[in-house]
């Protein structure tokens, strides 16, 4: 990068030494913007994904996603809609980083060509690979959309993933996975069209590291003929999982009549019937009714600025404590409203739920809603919100339920610029991990290099000129502002 | 989308076509200036290196077994280059003279300090810094300078040659090449008893009636028209199929729609099939119709 040299001529040293202890502050001030690191306080990072030597780069790198590495969480991987930076036909990348999240490196390791249409990702560590055990699902953008269950056992090598499932007819897998000393038990969410009678909500679970899945329907219902395209699964360390799915009952074409329904298997979903145990009381059917026939609006066209809205939804369960869990979604909630999150919780074990939103957090005009829990039982909340024409991402944490919270606002945003090149804008999910006592996250924003824009403070891999608040390619020359995605952790609140 | 471009799509893909242009004609004046071992390749071969390298830079080798910045896995045939001068590069990616770049190479035995040699490289891993994958490489001799003059025939040769080939395979693909003019669009709904499906990655269908003006391959078809579909949607999945409106006049490239579940549409009160152009470039302005009937007629 040329930032320093920029610094030089931008303030010639011997007027900074004649104005005292007010220049020596405003050369430490410039030299950090120069940089790109901002003076904020060490324990909360927020850094940009996109590596230097990628500096000239104008992608929609929206819909972000992370993983942990259980055994060692300095190894991470996060992805977006960025596609292989030198070939149309080479690999879809994802972003690696083996130090914590300090630095990021881009590697085109996926089974997907050039660019996935969706990819989540988790790595458990039952298979102890040292940089490895990344199992991810992935939609192709080919003319039939297909999916690919694959894994990696070195994110750092060349090695391509390996596929170990695929087929076609479906939408969004979300994946997390638990290592148990037998081998990695995974769990992808995904809305299966090949499913019978309109039961789409379905999780493929594998207890063998993914040598093989089995598809398990998990709609007991009558559906408008599918359900809803989020399906979330949440894994406690002892065995049990939770799934949420919003269980579509009527639809037409603008508005999604809909139960958030979660379900529940105790034995990692490994019995006979799985996720049968969680009934409601109103009907005795499988899956406990969050809420009943509430009303969604789909529009797969810019709406919430110029971000799509239609399923978001996310759950969490304590890692201390399985009977503790939190859903989190959106809908046609407050009169006035675009789009309102909700967030409710269960105290034993999905059976009944706080019949309103916990305090704060019924949020408005706002996406993306991921939840997690820490391991102190901290609840992280992560949303973006469209606010006065800016997307400000959100990281609020409580540990008594939303009574009392303490909300970060990681970025703040112009929501009119970049023009999307596609949807979704910034994402259909973005997402959230704790691991010790971090919050881990990603999300993805207008990459303007402006501090103003990060209350947090903001570290670029890439050439920024923060005094200028612009891009360059690292030789100098311009770089239009796109969006791109960002990492972050902030200390869980004690 | 099945098949490839020749340059990748989308902002990252927006090469600077001077500095392109430079750098193909370097590449080939250099390939056409191989030592004798490596001319001994037939200047196909040599084209197609060339064709299939992402990033071709000259350098100088500084350290074997080594990697230029950490995150890469250093290993035997990690070698360490001191750029010399780019010819190559998407616009995306940031190299200059003077960095170094790690390349991974097929035979370390072939370097040794001090090499010197021009790299036929596909990316690899991009971090702080850059590391490359070797396809091929040409040793530069000493005394010999980085960049010798570039030749523009050579240069002609090379980019004619990579468009003639991505036009002949896009043909090759189609069951029909014609020229013809948008006359209708239609909003085409999923049949009730078809698998219609809610998605964010619903492509929206639309329906194209064109009027055929020529038929440049395929077999002449009723009242010269036919029905395009097409994705109407924006989604991350569509977003690079060509839309149309009507009167839109141009080349099109069909293949038989497998693709939207239900490949009939209704034409002057009959069932007729459907056809999609899905890849970019599937659909191609007037001011290539010269071009397309060369490459339709040379195929003939």
């Amino acid at each position: 990068m040329t930032a320093p040299a920029r610094f030089t001529s931008r303030f010639p040293w011997h007027l900074l030494l004649t104005v005292g202890a007010v220049a020596v502050f405003v050369l430490t001030v410039g030299f950090l913007s120069v940089r790109g690191q901002s003076p904020a306080a060490p324990a909360i990072k927020v850094i940009n994904l996109i590596p230097a030597s990628l500096s000239g780069e104008t992608n929609q790198d929206s819909e972000p996603f992370l993983a942990i590495q259980t055994a060692n969480p300095q190894v991470m991987v996060a992805s977006a809609f960025t596609p292989n930076p030198v070939s149309s036909t080479g690999n879809a990348p994802v972003y690696v980083s083996q130090d914590g999240g300090q630095t990021w490196v881009l590697n085109a390791i996926t089974p997907v060509q050039r660019m996935t249409c969706d990819i989540t990702h988790a790595m458990a560590t039952g298979e102890s690979h040292p940089r490895g055990d990344l199992h991810a699902g992935t939609l192709a953008c080919a003319s039939s959309i297909t999916l690919d269950e694959s894994e990696s056992n070195d994110v750092a090598s060349s090695a391509t993933m390996d596929v170990q499932s695929t087929r076609g007819n479906v939408d969004q897998p979300f994946v997390r996975a638990l290592g148990v000393s037998s081998g990695d038990r995974i769990y992808v969410g995904v809305n299966d069209f090949n499913q019978q009678n309109g039961h789409t909500a379905t999780v493929d679970v594998s207890v063998d590291g993914g040598a093989s899945y089995k598809s398990i329907p998990i709609e007991a219902r009558k559906t408008m003929g599918q359900d809803g395209p989020s399906v979330r699964p949440a894994v406690a360390s002892d065995g049990t999982v939770y799934v949420a799915f919003f269980g579509w009952r009527k639809f037409d074409g603008k508005t999604a009549t809909s139960d958030v329904v979660v379900v529940r298997d105790d034995s990692a979903a490994t019995g006979a019937n799985p996720f049968q145990v969680l009934k409601d009381p109103s009907d005795k059917l499988p899956g406990a009714l969050v809420v009943k026939n509430t009303s969604i609006p789909w529009s797969n066209a810019p709406t919430l600025g110029q971000e799509r809205i239609g399923s978001t939804l996310s759950i969490a369960v304590d890692p201390n404590n399985s009977s503790a869990v939190y859903v989190g979604w959106a809908d046609k909630g407050n009169t006035g409203d675009i789009y309102t999150l909700h967030v409710r919780s269960s105290a034993d074990r999905g059976a009944t739920w706080s019949k309103t939103d916990l305090p704060r957090t019924t949020i408005s005009n706002a996406t993306n809603i991921a939840l997690t829990v820490a391991n102190n039982g901290v609840v992280g909340l992560l949303y973006q919100q469209l606010t006065n024409g800016r997307w400000v991402t959100h990281l609020v944490q409580s540990h008594d339920a939303f009574a009392t919270s303490q909300d970060l606002a990681l970025a703040t945003v112009p929501a009119n610029t970049p023009t999307e090149q596609f949807l979704p804008y910034l994402g259909d999910y973005d997402y959230l991990l704790s691991v010790g006592n971090e919050f881990r996250g990603v999300f993805c924003a207008n990459n303007t290099p402006d501090f103003a824009n990060f209350p947090q403070g903001v570290t670029y891999q890439r050439a920024a000129d923060f005094l200028t608040k612009t891009l360059n390619d690292g030789s100098g020359n311009p770089v239009q502002i796109s969006i791109d995605p960002f990492y972050f952790t902030v200390p869980v609140i004690q | 989308m099945k098949r490839g471009h020749a340059a990748p799509i989308g902002k990252g893909a927006k090469m600077k076509v001077s500095s392109m242009v430079v750098a193909i004609g370097f590449c080939v004046a250099l390939l056409f200036a191989m030592e004798p071992r490596a001319a001994s390749q037939g200047a196909s071969d040599q084209v197609s290196l060339l064709k299939q390298s992402s990033i071709v830079f000259s350098g100088t080798v500084t350290q074997l077994g080594a990697a230029s910045f950490a995150e890469v896995p250093k290993s035997a045939q990690t070698i360490v280059v001191r750029v010399d001068t780019v010819l190559r590069k998407p616009a995306a990616v940031s190299l200059k003279r003077g960095d170094n770049v790690t390349v991974e190479v097929k035979d370390p035995s072939a370097f040794h300090e001090g090499t010197r040699a021009t790299f036929f490289t596909d990316g690899w891993i991009f971090g702080s810094g850059v590391a490359v994958k070797e396809l091929g490489h040409q040793a530069i001799a000493a005394g010999e300078a980085n960049v010798p003059a570039a030749s523009e025939s050579a240069l002609g040769k090379a980019q004619e040659e990579a468009g003639k080939e991505e036009l002949k395979q896009r043909i090759a693909a189609a069951d029909f090449v014609v020229v013809a003019r948008v006359t209708e669009i239609r909003k085409w709904n999923v049949p009730k008893s078809g698998q219609y499906r809610v998605t964010e990655h619903d492509p929206d269908w639309h329906d194209a009636v064109i009027q055929i003006e020529s038929t440049l391959k395929g077999p002449k078809v009723k009242k010269n028209r036919l029905v395009v579909r097409y994705p109407q949607c924006n989604d991350v999945a569509w977003v690079h199929a060509p839309k149309f409106e009507k009167n839109q006049h141009g080349i099109f490239f069909l293949t038989k729609d497998e693709v939207s579940g239900k490949p009939t549409a209704s034409l002057d009160g009959k069932s007729v099939m459907t056809y999609t152009c899905l890849s970019p470039g599937d659909w191609l302005p007037m001011s290539e119709e010269a071009r397309v009937r060369a490459a339709v007629k040379s195929q003939s």
